[in-house]
Formats: structure tokens, C-alpha cells, sequence
């Protein structure tokens, strides 16, 4: 009897935790159908329209060089980005970080990736072309931008020295809820996605400071790669940051977001907004959101009431 | 303001339509049910015997004559789907009131030969209840005399047989049912139960104490002659799934009117079991052949369900029902299984929404498992697992070499499609050539289907990588099983044949799990930490 009791609240206790994680079903139904119109979705998807409503709306980003769209524009390629020092190639419709290269800069006629590995112009002609034909993108078809290379704050190159780390934030009807940073490892192969075996690190909204970390699905408190300790530190600009966030939140007609970014010497700078954003990111913060979620909703009841 | 009455009348809508979805289906099967008289235990489907009697003789140049037994339909069996070929043989087929016999004539008989006789078989339990006290009659009709005289192997008049009869039951005050009780009891606890199948004459098995089936049966006729009871003896078989060369014998024994079967050695007192099959009545061989022939039999026995078709038949004759809607198909060439199919599409969609939504798995398309098992139904589920695989497998492979060429898109999956449609077509002949007859039925596989799948395949690939194919291909699979044992589960077929309504429950179902915004199963061990370490 005592040890059906004892089952019974442990049951409850486990149901009482179980629902303060957001999870798919609810995530969908109650936040983006509700939140995100599908008309809206192409916002998202699309980096180059997203990029146009979000600048127009004062939200910093990085600049845009060039965007190439057919193939015959490529003839004059080598002439076109020697205007350039260094800056990033990437999909206007990619997803998950693929199809992005870095350049760092020039060795005689190639060019130098940030991993040190050298582009030749007829290797930067076929990445561009592959990108317009759409291999890194849901459709047909695609367009490839050229942008101005973000350098990353020392401090967060001293928490995420293998790769440019980004802060996920997710917005809801405006307001942040819950934040990580992503940094690459080695064994993400440089790139800042927690699928991929990114280390994840939580950031606590109101303080910036960094609070739990997990790294392949287990916690940790060191960067897997340098032995630096990645809890307790404070994220430059982060005042900065979520006036970012909650700017372009407010400049797009989407209530539920991913919105990702960089800090840069200068100032934090948008990346990209996601309208379907993971739900790891409970995992990284080692609680649920929805108590989060809710407090933001029964505040907007409160004053439609009134 | 207008916002929060959109949301309540939306709510509303909801509500009223989840209601209509139940009550009214509900209410048109209670109307089927208790006004129309549905019969409901029609719906389940029977156990169904198929049974193969093989037989083999050596010929050295001499005429060879084979006879046996052929079950008959009565009040307890059903014999349909007879079929059988005796090559060289010639069948002569005999019928009296009790036995039909069977006999295979050839003349000059050189090497070996086989017969082979197949049927199918339906059977009830069968119970009876004695009344207690019920004398035993002093005269029967004549026609009841053979089955109180004293023949070869049953040696009603012999002495030994009598005075066994008045050790067991007492002199006085002897009732149908405590004379039965105690030749049962005696033969069931004091003779012991023998496999082996020579012959036993009933006093043998006295003497031995211990007897196979037709020697206890023997004396258990001897001693209920001796009682004045009329019995007789029953050879059969007892259908059991796989292949045997024993033959049964049990009794029957007249009370009331009633012939009511005994059998010592399972222990079946007035009843026998559903798998009984009566082949003859009487003291007879099962097989009589000419000698030195090398004769082998054996019996081979599959045991499945079936659908009730008599009730099923029944059903068409109410208003109402949907067998009067096959008649429309039928007459523009839709046969009764593809409607059939189509029937249990929704069924196959609920288990795929259940398996997304609620466990969690991933699977190509909403509706790809329901359709493979649709398709799979044809094949049976292993050459349908079989077919999907090999689907998955070559268009992976196709597409990665035409990558490499550089092709657009719609072209590429034209050759992917094509490509599978050889690939299918090969392994049906490959199938043919080697004898592997199910391998072939893959042809079977609905070409929209591969296109479907084969399409899915190659741009998740491309997408997500090989790794993420194989993870969702598993998790395919699983949800492919579930389906096909709901959509080709007989119960399920035979009840939404005779209350299509029910499909409305399937949509209250549906819209239900719309709004179901639990943690998938899948999701509870992904989040395990925050859960249960939090509770702890």
C-alpha cells in the first residue's frame, strides 16, 4: 500500500515536470499555427526577403555584397569578390548551416577558407553554381549571397575559438523566452549546429550569464575541445542582444521565432529568424519553457481584458 | 473582441462536429443492431481447417486399388473447396446414408505414384447433457439393432466382456448417465492410453489394460452393447496445424434419441471439440489398399480464420447495409477486395497518426504505411516488406549515380521510377525461373506506390543523408507492421463491411488526436532528463 503511494506520487511528480516541456504537438498547435501564418512562412525560409524587411526596420545584419541568381552572371566572378577582402558565401534558402563558406582571405590568385583550406576561383564557381541550382535548398532552384564576414567579439571567440558561435533566442508574441549560444567543436566540423555535435550553452535571459551546458546529449561545464570552463560567464552586449531579438520580432508578423545571432566587436548582428525552432534547446537550459510561454500568454489575457 | 467570438464560435464548431462523428454512426449501428436485427457474432471471423491427404504407392506392373474415407457435411462439420488429383488413378466415388467412400482404380502399375485429396473444413463444438436419472431403455427401434449386436473386435457376448460390465456398474438402479459416468471413467482412469496403431479387439484391451484409440473405443461399444445401450464407432481426425499420420477413434452412443460422442482417451465425456473431423461411422479401415504396394499417407493440416460468410450474406438481405452498395461497383468492374481495400485506408491512416503523433516515429509521408500495407495485402506482409525495402534500396542507390551526372530534378525521378519498375518486373521473373512463386507476386506492388516512395526516398536522402534514410526506414517498417495487422485483420474487415458508418468514428478519432498536445512517447525520452531527474 505504502509502495503504491509512494509509485502514485512519483507518477504525478513525473506528470507535473512532464508538463513543463514544450513539446511537438503543442509547439505546433498552440504556437506557430496560431502565431505564424503559412503566408507568412517564406519570410523565414527566404534569407534575401527576410534580410529586406528586417533592415528596412532599423535590425542589424550583416551587408549583403552581392546576390547571384542566374548563371550567366558569373562571368565576371574573380573580378567581383577580388573587390573583397573576406566575406561568406552562402544559400539564400539553406537550412542547418550547409552550403556556407567562409573566406578569411587572399593567397595569391585563391582564396584562403577559414579553415585554412585554399579556394581556387573555379572552386568558388562551382560552390556558386551548385547553390544556384538548388542543391542546398527545398526547391528548384536557388540564389547565393555574398556577405560581409561577421568577426566575432574576444569574448566570445575565447568561449567558441573553433568557429563563430551564435545566440539562439526564442521569441514569443515578441518577448524572449529562453536563449542558448551555440558553439562549433571539432566534432561538428565548425559548424554551430547541436545536431551535428555543436556544444550547446544556456544564457539566462534576464543576465546574460551563461548557466548549463550539453554537449552530445549529456551535460557539461568545459568546452569539449580547450578544457575552458563555459558556465558562469557574462555574453558581451547582451542588453544589445535582446533589443536586437525583440526588434526584429516586432518587424515580421511572425509571433513564434528562432531569432539567431552574432556578437560582433562592434554590437550584436542578426543572422536569421526561424519560424519551426528546435525544442533542444530545454535540453541545453535543463528545465522545460512552458512555464515561460504561459506566464507571456496569461499577461496578454490580463490586458485584453482590461 | 471579434478575435475571442471567432475562437469560441470555432470551438463550438469543433465540438458539435467531434459530437456528430460519434452519435451519429453510434446511432445508425444501434438502428442496424436492435431494429434490423443484425447478427453480431457474424462478425467473427471462424477458425477454418484446410486439410491434405497425401498418399503414395510403389506400382511393379500389377493393378492397385486404394479406398478411403471422405468427411460428409452434417448438423456439427462443413466440407467445401474439395479438390484433388490422383493422377494415373481413376476415382469411383460411393455414398451410403452414413459414409461416402472413395476409391482409386489403376490398372498395370509401374513406379511411384501419388494421390491427392484437399478440403476445407468448419466444425462446431459439440456438448450434451445427460438428464440425470433417465433410465436406459428396455427395446429400440429395429433399426437401432446393429448397434447392439455383438460383431468381430467387439465382443459384446463374451463372458469376460459381462462380468467386467457388472464389476464397474452396480446391479441396481442403473441410470443412462451413471452407467456412461462410470464406462467413461473406468476406460479413461483404468486403461491406460497407448500410441500405437495396430488394431486392439475390445478384449485385448481388457486383458492389457491398455489400449491405443480404436481398442478402447472397441470395448467402451462392448460394454455399452452389453448395458443395452446402442453406441458405434467414429474414425476421424483431429485437424491440428502441421502434418501427422495419426487417424482418431472415439464413439457415439444413442441416448434420447441423440447420438452423443465419448472419447476415452482426450477425455471428452457427451462432447467433442470443434477440431474433431468425422471421415466414417462403423468398424472400418480408414485406408484399405492392394497389398505390397509401399502405401504412405499423410495428413497435412493449415489452420486459418475466415469470415463468416453465410452471415455476411444475411446481412445484404437488410436495408441499409453496404453489400446493397457493392452491387454498384460491381457493375463497373470494382471488385468486392479493392473496395475492400479502400474501406480500411482510413483504419491504416488512424494507426499511422497514432504512431506519429502519439509515439512519435517518423515515417515517409502521413499516409505512405497505410498505402504499403494496402499494397501489402496482395503480397502477404513479408514480400511487402520485402518489395519497400527493395524500393528504398534501389532508388537510394540509382539516384547517387545520376547526382553525379548532374541531371534536374523531374527527369532524375523519371529514371528512378523506371529503373524500379525493371527492377520489379526482373524479380518477378527471377522469381518465376527459381520457383519462388511469392517472390513474384512483388509485380503486385501498385506502380503509384513506388513513385511515391521512390520520390520520398531520393529527396530525403539528398537532404538528410543516408544515415537518416535508414533510421526512418526502420521506423517505416514498424508502422507498415502495425497497419497491416489492423487492415488485414478479419474482425476489423468483416465489421466495417457491415457498419461502413463506423469510418465517422475514425474522423471523431482523428479530430480528436488534432488536438492532442501531449509528449509523444519518442519525446518523453528525449526530454527524460528534464522529466524524471526533476521528479526525482
Amino acid at each position: 500500500m505504502m509502495a503504491l503511494r509512494a509509485w502514485w506520487s512519483r507518477l504525478e511528480e513525473v506528470r507535473k515536470h512532464a508538463g513543463k516541456v514544450l513539446a511537438m504537438n503543442r509547439r505546433n498547435l498552440h504556437y506557430i499555427y496560431t502565431r505564424n501564418q503559412r503566408k507568412h512562412f517564406p519570410l523565414a525560409d527566404d534569407k534575401l526577403l527576410a534580410k529586406e524587411v528586417l533592415i528596412a526596420a532599423g535590425v542589424s545584419m550583416p551587408r549583403t555584397h552581392r546576390v547571384y541568381s542566374y548563371f550567366y552572371e558569373l562571368r565576371d566572378l574573380e573580378a567581383d569578390l577580388g573587390a573583397y577582402e573576406d566575406f561568406v558565401i552562402k544559400p539564400a534558402q539553406g537550412s542547418g548551416g550547409n552550403g556556407i563558406i567562409v573566406i578569411v582571405g587572399r593567397k595569391g590568385d585563391d582564396w584562403v577558407g577559414i579553415s585554412g583550406k585554399i579556394y581556387t576561383a573555379f572552386d568558388l564557381r562551382k560552390h556558386i553554381s551548385d547553390i544556384i541550382f538548388g542543391i542546398y535548398s527545398f526547391d528548384l532552384g536557388d540564389r547565393a549571397i555574398i556577405e560581409s564576414r561577421i568577426l566575432q567579439h574576444a569574448e566570445m571567440t575565447e568561449l567558441s575559438p573553433l568557429g563563430l558561435a551564435d545566440v539562439r533566442i526564442i521569441m514569443c508574441d515578441e518577448k524572449p523566452v529562453m536563449s542558448m549560444t551555440r558553439v562549433p567543436t571539432r566534432q561538428s566540423d565548425g559548424k554551430a549546429n547541436l545536431h551535428q555535435g555543436a556544444l550547446g550553452v544556456a544564457i539566462d535571459i534576464a543576465s546574460g550569464i551563461t548557466t548549463h551546458a550539453q554537449f552530445l546529449g549529456q551535460p557539461i561545464a568545459k568546452h569539449p575541445d580547450t578544457g575552458i570552463a563555459v558556465l558562469g560567464r557574462r555574453l558581451p552586449f547582451w542588453t544589445e542582444v535582446i533589443e536586437l531579438a525583440e526588434r526584429a520580432a516586432q518587424a515580421v508578423p511572425l509571433k513564434y521565432l528562432g531569432v539567431d545571432i552574432s556578437i560582433s566587436p562592434d554590437g550584436p548582428l542578426l543572422l536569421e529568424i526561424n519560424v519551426r525552432p528546435g525544442l533542444e534547446i530545454q535540453n541545453v537550459n535543463g528545465r522545460g519553457m512552458l512555464p515561460v510561454l504561459e506566464a507571456i500568454t496569461a499577461d496578454e489575457e490580463v490586458r485584453d481584458e482590461q | 473582441m471579434s478575435n475571442q467570438r471567432s475562437v469560441k464560435t470555432r470551438r463550438g464548431a469543433y465540438i458539435a462536429l467531434l459530437a456528430s462523428m460519434v452519435s451519429v454512426p453510434m446511432a445508425v449501428a444501434a438502428y442496424k443492431l436492435y431494429v434490423l436485427d443484425y447478427p453480431l457474432a457474424g462478425l467473427i471471423p471462424a477458425p477454418s481447417y484446410t486439410v491434405e491427404v497425401a498418399m503414395q504407392v510403389d506400382g511393379h506392373g500389377e493393378d492397385i486399388r486404394i479406398q478411403t474415407y471422405l468427411p460428409k457435411t452434417d448438423g456439427r462439420q462443413s466440407v467445401d473447396n474439395e479438390e484433388s488429383s490422383s493422377g494415373v488413378f481413376v476415382p469411383n466415388m460411393h455414398s451410403d446414408p452414413l459414409n461416402r467412400e472413395v476409391t482409386w482404380n489403376a490398372e498395370n502399375v509401374v513406379g511411384q505414384h501419388n494421390i491427392r485429396y484437399a478440403y476445407s473444413v468448419r466444425a462446431h463444438h459439440v456438448r450434451f447433457d445427460i438428464p440425470e436419472g433417465m433410465p436406459i431403455p428396455e427395446s429400440y427401434p429395429v433399426a437401432l439393432a446393429p448397434y447392439l449386436a455383438d460383431e468381430p473386435g467387439i465382443h459384446k457376448d463374451d463372458p469376460q466382456i459381462e462380468s467386467a460390465v457388472n464389476r464397474i456398474v452396480p446391479a441396481e438402479n442403473r441410470t443412462m448417465l451413471d452407467v456412461l459416468t462410470r464406462i467413461h471413467r473406468h476406460l479413461q482412469d483404468n486403461i491406460a492410453n497407448r500410441n500405437f496403431s495396430g488394431y486392439t479387439d475390445s478384449l485385448i484391451a481388457l486383458k492389457l489394460g491398455e489400449a491405443s484409440c480404436n481398442g478402447k473405443s472397441r470395448l467402451f461399444v462392448a460394454m455399452a452393447r452389453k448395458l443395452n445401450i446402442p453406441a458405434r464407432l467414429i474414425g476421424g481426425f483431429v485437424m491440428e496445424q502441421g502434418s501427422k499420420r495419426t487417424s482418431h477413434q472415439w464413439v457415439e452412443v444413442y441416448v434420447n434419441g441423440h447420438w452423443v460422442p465419448f472419447d476415452t482417451i482426450n477425455d471428452h465425456f457427451a462432447e467433442i471439440p470443434a477440431n474433431y473431423l468425422t471421415l466414417y461411422y462403423g468398424d472400418q479401415a480408414l485406408f484399405r489398399h492392394t497389398a505390397n504396394v509401399n502405401f504412405q499417407y499423410m495428413f497435412k493440416t493449415t489452420k486459418q480464420l475466415v469470415p463468416q460468410r453465410d452471415a455476411q450474406d444475411a446481412l445484404s438481405q437488410s436495408a441499409l447495409n453496404i453489400t446493397n452498395l457493392y452491387a454498384h461497383f460491381e457493375r463497373v468492374g470494382i471488385s468486392q477486395n479493392l473496395l475492400k481495400i479502400l474501406l480500411m485506408l482510413p483504419l491504416g491512416a488512424l494507426v499511422t497518426v497514432v504512431f506519429r503523433n502519439v509515439v512519435g516515429l517518423e515515417t515517409f509521408g502521413t499516409f505512405l504505411p497505410a498505402l504499403i500495407a494496402a499494397a501489402a495485402r496482395e503480397t502477404g506482409l513479408m514480400w511487402g516488406v520485402v518489395g519497400f525495402l527493395g524500393i528504398v534500396l534501389v532508388s537510394a542507390v540509382i539516384r547517387r549515380g545520376l547526382d553525379w551526372m548532374q541531371l534536374l530534378h523531374s527527369p532524375k525521378m523519371a529514371i528512378v521510377l523506371t529503373t524500379v519498375v525493371i527492377v520489379m518486373m526482373a524479380t518477378t521473373v527471377g522469381g518465376v525461373q527459381l520457383g519462388l512463386f511469392e517472390l513474384a507476386h512483388v509485380t503486385l506492388f501498385p506502380i503509384a506506390i513506388l513513385a511515391i516512395t521512390a520520390e520520398r526516398v531520393a529527396l530525403m536522402e539528398a537532404e538528410q543523408g543516408a544515415l537518416k534514410v535508414a533510421r526512418i526506414t526502420l521506423m517505416t517498417l514498424i508502422v507498415i507492421a502495425a497497419c497491416y495487422a489492423v487492415m488485414d485483420s478479419l474482425f476489423m474487415q468483416s465489421l466495417v463491411l457491415a457498419f461502413p458508418e463506423l469510418l465517422l468514428v475514425v474522423v471523431a478519432l482523428n479530430l480528436w488526436l488534432g488536438k492532442w498536445i501531449g509528449i509523444r512517447v519518442m519525446e518523453f525520452m528525449r526530454f527524460r532528463r528534464l522529466i524524471l531527474e526533476a521528479a526525482k
